[in-house]
């Protein structure tokens, strides 16, 4: 049996590429069965909302949906098709409670599973990991 | 190649291939060899690196057409 490996996520931006390269690597990272732990903070905390239908950044944010039907067609679901499948796979997703706070984000408007941590609640999940990627 | 099960993958690109690949070896028992079918280049790497990180064994390969085939026997 291979040891079980685990993987920190820190999400600090909310546009579509960030939220999607997250998921995309947590979804990877869940199907070769490793832990995988997210935590969304600042601009990150508004792809933890269950209306987060986030946009590319600045003057691509008009290519959204162009880049949406492109990945549509090779398989690859869109954000909130990703948060479903990371649900499945049982990504651990985190919400950063100073950030819910300053956004005035509660967690009625947030996905499903959602967990409330603060930042040595997610330093105790990244010391233990054998991996953490920021994304931001 | 002898195989048991295959997965037609062609279409998806990365992760998807992973995934679905994923989720059907859940789903078989052990000691079945499932033949996966993908035309992502990224496989070529993606699926050794699968195999090595799941403990399960990749038994061959082989690239027709365009496509690029795996065989995998499920160890875990």
């Amino acid at each position: 049996m291979v040891e079980t490996k685990k993987i920190a996520i820190v999400v600090s931006e909310g546009t579509f590429d960030k939220g999607m390269m997250a998921m995309m690597i947590a979804n990877t990272a869940a199907s070769m069965d490793t832990e995988v732990h997210i935590f969304h903070t600042f601009f990150g905390l508004n792809l933890m909302k269950k209306t987060a239908k986030p946009k590319l950044p600045g003057l691509f944010k008009l290519f959204t949906g162009t880049f949406i039907k492109k990945m549509k067609k090779i398989g690859v679901e869109d954000y909130a098709g990703q948060i479903k499948l990371a649900q499945e796979l049982g990504v651990n997703l985190y919400a950063c409670s100073t950030t819910m706070d300053l956004m005035n984000i509660k967690q009625g408007d947030m996905w499903d599973g959602v967990k409330i941590l603060g930042a040595a609640g997610f330093l105790d999940i990244a010391l233990d990991a054998d991996s953490t990627m920021f994304i931001g | 190649m002898q195989k048991d099960e295959t997965l037609d993958a062609k279409g998806l690109m990365c992760p998807m291939p992973i995934v679905k690949l994923s989720k059907r070896m859940k789903e078989i028992p052990v000691g079945t060899v499932l033949e996966l079918i993908s035309d992502d280049i990224g496989s070529k790497e993606d699926i050794p690196a699968w195999c090595k990180r799941t403990g399960n064994e990749l038994m061959g390969t082989s690239d027709e057409g365009g496509a690029y085939y795996y065989y995998i026997k499920k160890l875990v």
